[in-house]
């Protein structure tokens, strides 16, 4: 389940005023979200809720509820 | 008495005459392994080993020795993918993973890049050095790269390493896909290794289209145009005036268009009536309205394999230099995309080319769309064509430094255009090539077609009886044979 939180940061990094994000959402699916963008996202992500992934964590990503995990499990160990 | 020897001889390894899918041999060979293989294909174990034979003997016919080579690409990434998903720490991993990547790269760098190295550093240090007597092996940029995504996909646990060695070695090696792609994907792939066997009205349907597709743009269309007109100006461009170098580089880019998705459909359409769906590859390349979107339709299971494995590991690397990170990231890939296409400056000056386009594009994105909103220009179809004629007329131009086989001739081709145009010839032109004009006319606006009415014609054809479409497919094969030059013209990716 995507969170509240999650789902702000992206909208907002994205300009976008909504948008159904689900678990199994792909980044392509999302408008705005391209190679280019992902940048801005994941880094939008790790200052929003004080976060550091290595490059390994984000590229095996495949969908945003792989994301959220990521999110939860770097918060929990926090 | 008959003479079998030349039946041997025929089918020997032949480096000169690689087994074209166009060529009457492959037909003849692929029509009677069909036949066997529908009869098998019900039990995996025979369906595997009866495409591994035909893969390999289908490498060895055009590459010889060198099967062993891909044999042994086979194994190192097998094993290497083991090794990784095994490691129960994360730095063995790693390590495996990088040694894996190395080996393919080497053997990669060893056969392509060689030479190209002893030229260059002959070059700087002013020493005449020999060059070794190396053979590049037929499709090495492409089972590399399908050994290296696989690699790396175990190590990043998007995939589970494969265990079963057959499974594995035919994702490598099937010939369909084995000598100029697409490059599929491990995890895609072995999946439908794994199914069992289906050959839907659909599949048949749509391989027959691809298969017709194939033959049209590379026989008719590619080959024509390119022999009786691309050659001819290309080769010596300054006795030709600025309108037929303009025509030739319009035709230039749907000769390389054709050429390579005409491959791919009929690599496409081959692997369905195997069950076997692969990777698109092209996408109505030239409606792109910018060089990044161009990328997302042309050979799109390369240029997805460079952002996956090159561009988006380097920009997160530096994804605190925001967008300097990204047109970095950018630049090195393209550059790499051009050095992947041949061992040459050319190559790497059409890659570097796209990678600054793009970069610029990157830095000049907020301005253009600030412009477009409150302009509210951006919603105009007009504008669309217009950035449509643009990406197309950049991309045009940047395939003459793709093609020439030097600098020199790439700015003759330049300079005929801008300083010796004559736009009194273009009538002269058209009566004296009609058959070119309207070959050009014709591929451009298949090109440029709804995407519907392909898929209605892919529909039509799925729809009509088996004995309708066999009867479409041999008048195909039948005019193909028809334009096609006595000395089939090889695929133009084939040298990558």
């Amino acid at each position: 389940m995507i969170s509240k939180e999650l789902k702000q940061v992206i909208l907002k990094e994205l300009k976008l005023d909504d948008f159904d994000i689900q678990d199994e959402t792909t980044a392509d699916q999302i408008p705005g979200w391209d190679s280019l963008n992902h940048l801005n996202v994941i880094l939008a992500v790790e200052k929003f809720f004080d976060v550091r992934f290595s490059n390994k964590e984000i590229l095996r990503l495949q969908d945003i509820g792989e994301l959220q995990k990521l999110v939860d499990s770097k918060l929990a160990g926090k | 008495m008959f003479d079998y020897t030349k039946i041997l001889e025929l089918l020997k390894f032949n480096a000169d005459d690689p087994l074209f899918f166009n060529s009457s041999l492959f037909l003849f060979l692929f029509v009677g392994f069909l036949l066997f293989y529908s009869l098998i294909s019900h039990k995996k174990i025979f369906r595997v080993a009866s495409l591994l034979l035909f893969s390999f003997y289908f490498y060895y016919r055009s590459g010889g020795i060198y099967v062993l080579l891909l044999l042994l690409c086979s194994l190192l990434s097998y094993t290497t993918g083991i090794l990784i998903f095994r490691s129960p720490a994360e730095w063995k991993k790693k390590v495996f993973m990088i040694l894996g990547i190395l080996a393919n790269l080497s053997v990669l760098f060893y056969f392509k890049y060689t030479n190209f190295f002893i030229e260059v550093y002959g070059n700087f240090s002013g020493k005449s050095l020999q060059p070794m007597d190396i053979i590049l092996p037929i499709g090495i940029s492409f089972f590399t790269f399908k050994a290296l995504s696989y690699i790396i996909d175990v190590y990043l646990e998007k995939i589970d390493a494969e265990y079963n060695i057959l499974d594995f070695t035919l994702y490598i090696s099937f010939f369909a896909n084995l000598l100029a792609g697409p490059i599929d994907r491990a995890g895609q792939f072995i999946k439908q290794i794994k199914q069992d066997f289906v050959l839907t009205e659909s599949y048949i349907g749509r391989a027959t289209f691809l298969i017709m597709s194939g033959l049209i743009k590379k026989d008719v269309i590619a080959d024509y145009i390119g022999l009786n007109f691309v050659d001819r100006v290309f080769d010596d461009p300054l006795r030709f005036t600025g309108v037929e170098n303009l025509m030739a580089v319009y035709a230039y880019a749907l000769r390389i268009y054709c050429d390579f998705s005409g491959y791919s459909d009929l690599a496409i359409g081959i692997a369905l009536l195997l069950g076997f769906r692969l990777m698109d590859n092209f996408n109505s390349p030239y409606k792109a309205q910018s060089v990044a979107e161009f990328w997302r339709r042309w050979h799109i299971s390369l240029s997805s394999w460079l952002q996956d494995y090159l561009f988006k590991p380097m920009q997160m690397s530096m994804r605190r230099m925001r967008i300097f990170g990204n047109a970095l990231a950018v630049l090195i890939t393209f550059l790499v995309c051009g050095l992947w296409h041949g061992a040459s400056w050319t190559f790497i000056a059409w890659g570097g080319i796209h990678g600054l386009l793009m970069a610029v594009s990157m830095f000049t994105k907020p301005v253009r769309d600030y412009f477009y909103n409150k302009t509210g220009l951006g919603k105009l179809r007009i504008v669309g064509v217009m950035r449509t004629v643009i990406t197309f007329h950049l991309i045009a131009f940047a395939w003459v430094i793709f093609s020439a086989s030097s600098f020199e001739k790439a700015i003759d081709v330049y300079s005929q255009i801008f300083v010796f145009f004559h736009s009194e010839v273009f009538m002269q032109f058209v009566t004296a090539m009609p058959q070119i004009v309207i070959l050009i006319a014709l591929g451009y606006l298949m090109h440029f077609a709804p995407a519907r009415l392909e898929q209605k014609c892919i529909e039509l054809v799925t729809a009509s009886p088996i004995v309708v479409k066999a009867l479409i497919l041999a008048i195909v094969i039948w005019t193909a044979a028809q334009v096609r030059s006595a000395d089939l013209q090889p695929f133009i990716y084939f040298q990558f």
